[in-house]
């Protein structure tokens, strides 16, 4: 057998087993997925929103955590103005006035946004902490739904489902298919206790872990993904709560699209270089969560150096063909030289793509009636594109990241 | 909560099991395919002795026209058959069993090739041989392509003259004894390469014109 052939087969081995892997966690869970213990006393909930810029943004977030479900003698929020050069401040400040349990923070200098959650994670009075985007909006009974995992004294952080709010343009609708995968996904990841990611839209942490963990990281360029790591690498679970939903804004244009998706990835990098003395050695952060992002790392790299090699073998070949053909005038392409025997290769990837058109429809259908916004996102066509372009853009994503640790540009 | 201790291992299982079941499929496919060729082998197996028969009794005053008629019959028949393989080997990945008939067929082409010389001898024949050595064994990206237009050249003029030439393809690097000696004395030492009736040596195409004109 050609090597070809043979590492094609590996990856194809490695992309079912991660596939029945997840299938069998939703069949194991299926009644469950959308579950959520009720909270056995009343937490009390400091939600923490950094702002930078957010004028156009912040009096929303504010409101949807304001006027959530949750009871208001058992809530505070503070927002902490990191210096903004809008009119941020200002817009929270007003509704101080409003809503007697929001606070402000004003930051004399620009100081990130780990630092300033480190900042007023130090005045907050919850026993849980809530991290809130400011450009996020919970829904009215998120909040309430992630307080009861925290009835397990090992659970340590607790993160939602981040859906879309606008999906209009072409992007904003494929990035909507995105975030209900991921979303699912790390529900799925709930069941063996490795969430890897508390987002920063909505997430909940118990503050004893926080503080064991020295609160987040100024030096991570995402602080996310490196506080849940600290926090499983402290021996506490990570959950989700797939029925928490939280809406946000995503990237409009590719430009800023990728420079997010770069950030995670960097960040990714950032923490399994930062936690690698744990792989395969401690707990679910050694044994599963480190060697699962490295493998999707690398298979995905993998697969596209791979596929790069194919095209430009074609490529070249079709050079060579081409040129010969016009030297001899010939034809280039002739009917009889189509080949209707596919092999065994072709099966594979029909297989895997169909499993994968298959899995993409089963949860956008089941998170369909969670999602009170557009629907329109998830039709045939933008799937397709999802599965055959977009994810094709991710290893590329990878390769700039590491190009850039490399180069130690860790700009936001 | 149900217990999530096994799902690891569980999904190695599966995952082994339907790739073990791909693999199982596309080995069946594959034989299919190669049961295909060896039965297709099997008939101009029978044709070329019944061919070479035809030859050996020539003496017995066998009429030369139908002799010639049977080689031309034959070697189309094998080169037909020689695109069938070309694709099949095209698709197969996972066994190799399908080089073995390439090879047994690189020997009925030879046969048929050392054939058609005796043929051409005894009954004077004004068909042109037109023998096609091209490399099988992990060719360059340049000489796949240079081969493939070669093979669409060949293909063009063979329509074009019809009974006028018999076309033999031979891949000739399968390490295959006759053909390397018949290799060694028309000095064929570049791939691709034509020898048309056993004297001119071709190993650039520039037009169809420049196979064509041999023939007119």
């Amino acid at each position: 057998m050609e090597i070809v052939s043979i590492i094609y087969l590996v990856f194809m081995f490695i992309a079912l087993y991660m596939f029945f892997f997840f299938i069998i966690l939703i069949l194991k869970n299926r009644n469950e997925v959308f579950e959520y213990p009720l909270p056995m006393k009343k937490y009390y909930v400091s939600v923490l929103t950094p702002a930078y810029n957010e004028q156009d943004t912040i009096e929303d977030t504010i409101k949807s955590v304001l006027n959530s479900t949750y009871d208001s003698d058992y809530l505070e929020m503070i927002v902490i103005n990191d210096c903004s050069k809008d009119k941020t401040g200002d817009v929270v400040r007003a509704l101080t006035s409003k809503y007697k349990n929001l606070k402000l923070i004003d930051n004399k200098e620009n100081l990130g946004k780990a630092a300033s959650l480190n900042k007023a994670i130090k005045i907050a009075k919850g026993e849980l902490i809530a991290v809130v985007d400011a450009d996020s909006y919970p829904k009215k009974d998120s909040i309430y739904k992630l307080t009861g995992f925290f009835n397990d004294e090992k659970v340590g952080a607790t993160t939602s489902a981040v859906l879309l709010r606008h999906k209009k343009k072409f992007l904003e609708k494929l990035q909507a298919i995105e975030y209900v995968v991921m979303a699912w996904t790390r529900k799925l990841l709930d069941f063996i206790d490795s969430v890897y990611v508390t987002n920063g839209p909505l997430s909940m942490y118990r503050k004893e872990a926080l503080e064991k963990a020295e609160g987040f990281d100024p030096k991570s360029i995402t602080e996310d993904i490196e506080v849940t790591w600290h926090i499983l690498d402290l021996g506490y679970k990570t959950k989700m709560c797939l029925d928490a939903i939280v809406y946000t804004s995503a990237p409009n244009n590719f430009k800023a699209w990728y420079r997010q998706r770069e950030r995670w990835g960097i960040g990714g990098i950032q923490a399994m270089l930062k936690y690698r003395k744990t792989f395969l050695r401690k707990g679910m952060l050694g044994f599963f969560v480190i060697p699962f992002v490295l493998i999707s790392m690398l298979l995905s790299m993998g697969v596209f150096l791979f596929g790069i090699y194919l095209v430009s073998r074609s490529l070249i070949s079709f050079f060579f063909s081409t040129k010969y053909s016009l030297v001899t005038n010939t034809a280039l392409l002739r009917l009889q030289d189509l080949n209707l025997n596919p092999s065994i290769l072709i099966f594979f990837t029909i297989i895997l793509f169909t499993t994968s058109w298959l899995y993409s429809r089963f949860i956008l259908r089941a998170m369909r009636k969670k999602d009170s916004e557009d629907q329109q996102f998830w039709k045939a066509f933008n799937r397709v594109f999802y599965l055959l372009v977009y994810l094709t853009l991710y290893p590329v994503i990878w390769f700039t990241s590491i190009y850039r640790i490399v180069k130690g540009d860790y700009r936001w | 909560m149900v217990s999530q201790k096994h799902v690891f291992w569980e999904a190695l299982v599966i995952a082994v099991f339907v790739f073990g079941v791909g693999l199982l499929f596309g080995l069946w496919v594959e034989n299919m395919r190669t049961d295909d060729i060896i039965e297709m082998y099997s008939q101009s197996d029978l044709s070329l002795l019944d061919l070479k028969l035809q030859t050996d009794i020539l003496d017995l005053e066998i009429s030369c026209k139908n002799l010639i008629k049977s080689n031309i019959e034959f070697a189309d028949q094998i080169y037909f058959e020689s695109v069938y393989l070309r694709k099949y080997e095209d698709s197969n990945t996972l066994s190799s069993s399908i080089i073995l008939q390439h090879k047994k067929y690189d020997l009925l082409r030879t046969m048929l090739w050392i054939n058609s010389i005796k043929i051409k001898e005894k009954c004077d024949a004004d068909y042109v041989n037109v023998v096609y050595f091209y490399q099988y064994d992990d060719p360059s990206l340049e000489q796949k392509a240079r081969q493939s237009v070669f093979s669409k050249v060949l293909e063009e003029v063979k329509n074009r003259q019809g009974d006028k030439i018999i076309l033999i393809p031979i891949a000739a690097d399968l390490e295959i004894k006759s053909l390397e000696l018949l290799k060694s004395q028309y000095n064929i030492t570049k791939f691709p390469s034509i020898l048309l009736d056993e004297k001119i040596k071709i190993t650039e195409i520039e037009d169809i014109a420049d196979v064509e004109k041999y023939f007119n």
